[in-house]
């Protein structure tokens, strides 16, 4: 068998799948009792030198996990990993990129007080001085010239948006050479543009012999960037298909189980009555010059303004401006006719302003914490959940289970369970449960269903124009023009700290906005 | 709950072995040794002869402070800062307990007093620290030794120049009888004052768990990024963090006062109290950072100290051995830990949490 692969002809041998780059034989993994399932059970997964292999599922169905075990994040309960066909142990990602598998997490896993180069040196097991700075910054600027991911590799990391971290993941990994990729649902952050670059990129590196793992929800990606595409459903493989073979509406039947109508269903906006009045907003950060230059919308009560742009133009300080995160340099915010330009973070809490972070894991909840003390994080000093300063604890239980059900939030103790071991599926829907709950007069949210499944999607979305509906105003930060453009009134297009142009949703499509967001006036 | 009681339970007895196998090293019967001060602290459980039980109630009495300075690390720790100034703090409860001594009062009034003398003086002390923390970014580790040296040598400045005793130069004058915990078994030094950390410990418990202040404490503890979402002020619970840790630990050297019988006062060179401070971090690490942890390690760490120095005397195994065992059960409690915080830091942020997507 000495022939070379031909990752493009359908219907392989069993000897092609030996010799598979990257291959699992009856992966598990599990915590018995906990869960009432394994959460991989018994999984055989391969990917070849050459192709995109696309892992589908839910929220918790296992693909995280598997791509973990795969690249030496986690170890497995039981089974086998070969490389090029020999068994491996993989101990770390360390193992893992030293066998040439390297794994791009969903939420970055950079270290933020460090430049990018910086935190290439932090995987390399070396000193700056085998391993000079410079030579890694050259190399940085290469890898994303020849892959179009732009990133300075001299800025520090915790400066960097979201997505611009995300490219800077990718690099890191890049950096290794590796010949096995996994991507953990790497276009969450990006915008259109970005995405289809990604996937362009992730073809082309198939074509070089790269194997890929593409872990995604988005049904459009899947059917440009694949190969094959395996469907995990609660840690079993309901099914493998070749593209030729995949139907859009099989792959979601795998993966759910049933059929999700797609409509979304709105009352007409009523009278007009401002929520948030932002206006000539400026927020300048230390030593980058304006973060937002002059700039002014109105968001009105039973209306969800939606902002699109690239990550980085402005959408982090623009929501921390108004929630009181971030010093405002000059303008005026003004919620529910008051003031609040220079308005404490407890202050605008009080005011009536949820808000859904970015950044959940870091800045949503406390990971060492429970669930229970996590519903909790803004509601603590309020009646009914303390009285004089003493948390009332069944009060607290049971309101935190009343959102645990109508959340279907997956969690096994609420007191018990550290935030820290939940999904971020999970994490983003005790977020959504404790922050919309009051049904609260102003809603800002900042990609709220990110790295959600399908259904959960769905089901947010249901949520916001229900919450529009009962009169909240919300301002939704998103990338997934999908989103933004299904559930707004009106559409914002955000670039370089400044609203292009605020559309009506009827006048608003992806052209229209993707050049907006690209700062091309029409 | 039960693991980390169980990984203190190991670390003791990885302690203890640790200690005999320096004992055999450098020559002792470790044996001899354990028995010595195992009979000293626990010999009066057995065998009811006179005087045998003075080990277990010295044992106690010297748990009394170790529970309030282990408390202070404890609290620290819970809101996020390492607060290792009880040892200043418990100076500067001493001697506002020797002066509060002055006053003329009824007893009760007297020992609510004193204090109160010695927990605002310890608050008072750990002001700075937390003063120059939220205003200037100063790392609390800085300031507090800085101001430990301070407390001591200012304190033994106001003993010798304001509060000397005339007829005893090495002493300070004697709490009024109005202010002293009366000896629960004359000869040693258990008295009444010992309820108190108890009551505190409870109290602590209750603040931590129970309350919105407690609870905004140890959010600010573990995540100052998602406290500041939530709207809590960090500048003002880390102020808070430092002075209730200040008042247990100025209530620790206000007790070593009105509750140290038979003197009833402070050595001019503080050695009363030297080392409380220093010993409650021990403490705080062992008794897992909780409230009632740190009783049952003060005891821990009390029997121990009292055993030991009565090692030194009826076996001929050192009285410093028991700082080879204090130190092996630091290590192995601390060892998990910094390993977790290297490993965390090689891998850029934790790796348990997964995205279970």
């Amino acid at each position: 068998m000495a022939t070379d692969i031909d990752t493009t002809e359908r219907g392989r041998t069993s000897s092609d799948l030996q010799r598979g780059l990257l291959r699992a034989e009856g992966v598990s993994k599990g915590f018995p009792g906990v869960w009432g399932h394994l959460i991989l059970d018994a999984i055989d997964f391969d990917v070849q030198a050459g192709e995109v292999h696309t892992l589908l599922g839910e929220n918790g169905a296992g693909k995280t996990v598997l791509a973990n075990i795969l690249s030496g994040f986690y170890a497995s309960t039981a089974g086998q990993i070969y490389i090029n066909g020999q068994p491996v142990e993989l101990n770390s990602p360390k193992d893992g990129l030293h066998h040439g598998v390297g794994m791009i997490h969903q939420e970055v896993m950079l270290a933020g007080p460090y430049t990018v180069a910086e935190n290439v040196l932090l995987g390399l097991d070396g000193s700056s001085w085998e391993y000079p700075l410079t030579e890694i910054e050259r190399g940085i600027d290469e890898l994303s010239e020849r892959y179009g991911l732009h990133v300075d590799p001299r800025a520090r990391v915790e400066d960097l948006a979201a997505g611009e971290q995300q490219r800077a993941e990718i690099l890191k990994v890049l950096y290794h050479r590796p010949n096995v990729l996994l991507l953990d649902e790497p276009t969450a952050l990006m915008t259109p543009d970005e995405a289809r670059q990604l996937v362009k990129l992730l073809r082309e590196m198939a074509e070089a012999g790269f194997g890929i793992v593409y872990i995604t929800h988005k049904m459009e990606e899947i059917m440009t960037v694949s190969d094959r595409i395996t469907v995990l459903k609660l840690g079993e493989i309901s099914g493998t298909r070749t593209i030729d073979e995949a139907d859009e509406d099989e792959l979601t039947q795998m993966m759910m189980g049933e059929k999700i109508p797609i409509h979304l269903e709105r009352t007409p906006m009523e009278a007009q009555e401002a929520a948030v009045e932002v206006s000539d907003l400026h927020v300048a950060i230390p030593g980058r010059g304006e973060a937002l230059r002059g700039l002014s919308f109105d968001l009105q009560k039973g209306e969800i303004l939606g902002v699109a742009g690239v990550s980085g133009n402005g959408q982090t300080e623009l929501i921390e401006a108004i929630t009181g995160l971030r010093e405002v340099a000059r303008g005026q915010v003004r919620i529910l006719g008051e003031d609040m330009t220079h308005a404490s973070p407890l202050e605008v809490i009080e005011q009536g302003v949820a808000h859904i972070p970015e950044k959940r894991r870091s800045m949503g909840v406390v990971e060492q914490m429970t669930v229970a003390e996590n519903m909790m994080l803004k509601d603590h000093r309020t009646d009914p959940f303390s009285h004089s300063g003493v948390l009332d604890r069944q009060v607290i239980t049971r309101h935190s289970q009343k959102l645990k059900d109508e959340f279907n939030l997956i969690a096994p103790d609420l007191w018990k369970t550290e935030t820290r071991i939940l999904s971020g599926g999970n994490i983003q829907r005790l977020l959504l449960g404790r922050e919309t709950w009051r049904e609260p007069p102003v809603i800002i949210a900042s990609h709220p269903t990110h790295g959600l499944d399908r259904r959960a999607v769905r089901q947010t979305w249901e949520l916001f124009i229900a919450l529009r509906d009962k009169g909240s105003a919300i301002l939704l930060v998103s990338e997934d023009l999908e989103e933004v453009l299904s559930l707004s009134d009106r559409v914002a297009a955000i670039y370089n700290g400044q609203f292009m142009d605020i559309l009506d949703a009827d006048d608003a499509d992806y052209e229209t906005i993707g050049k907006l967001m690209a700062g091309i006036r029409q | 709950m039960l693991a980390p009681v169980g990984l203190s339970l190991f670390a003791a007895l990885v302690g203890l072995l640790g200690g005999a196998v320096a004992m055999l090293i450098w020559g002792y019967d470790p044996i001899e040794g354990y028995g010595a001060l195992f009979d000293y602290v626990f010999g009066g459980l057995f065998d009811a002869e006179f005087g045998n039980e003075w080990g277990l109630y010295d044992t106690l009495g010297a748990a009394v402070p170790l529970v309030l300075t282990g408390l202070t690390f404890a609290i620290g720790i819970r809101g996020g800062v390492f607060n290792i100034g009880a040892e200043g703090q418990v100076y500067a409860g001493a001697v506002a307990t020797v002066a509060a001594s002055l006053f003329v009062l009824p007893p009760g009034v007297h020992h609510l007093v004193a204090m109160a003398f010695g927990m605002i003086a310890g608050a008072a002390w750990a002001l700075p620290v937390s003063l120059l923390k939220v205003t200037r970014g100063v790392h609390e580790v800085i300031s507090t030794i800085m101001l430990n040296r301070i407390a001591l040598f200012l304190g033994m400045y106001v003993m010798t120049h304001f509060l000397a005793n005339p007829d005893r130069a090495y002493q300070s004058i004697k709490a009024a009888g109005s202010a002293q915990f009366p000896a629960i078994m004359p000869g040693t030094s258990l008295t009444a004052g010992a309820l108190v950390p108890v009551l505190v410990a409870a109290i602590i418990y209750f603040l931590l768990s129970r309350t919105t202040f407690g609870y905004q404490l140890r959010v600010v503890g573990y995540n100052a990024i998602a406290a500041r979402y939530a709207g809590m002020s960090q500048a003002k619970t880390v102020n808070a963090t430092f002075w209730l840790g200040g008042m247990t630990a100025g209530l620790a050297g206000s007790l070593m006062i009105i509750g140290g019988p038979p003197g009833y006062a402070l050595t001019t060179d503080m050695s009363t109290v030297t080392n409380l401070g220093f010993n409650g971090i021990g403490v705080a690490l062992i008794g897992r950072n909780h409230p009632i942890g740190v009783i049952f390690a003060a005891l821990f760490f009390a029997a121990l100290n009292v055993g030991g120095r009565s090692m030194d005397i009826a076996s001929d195994v050192p009285q410093e051995m028991v700082m080879v065992i204090q130190g092996v059960i630091i290590v192995v409690l601390a060892a998990p830990e910094l390993l977790r915080i290297i490993r965390g830091a090689l891998r850029g942020r934790q790796l348990d949490d997964e995205e279970g997507a």
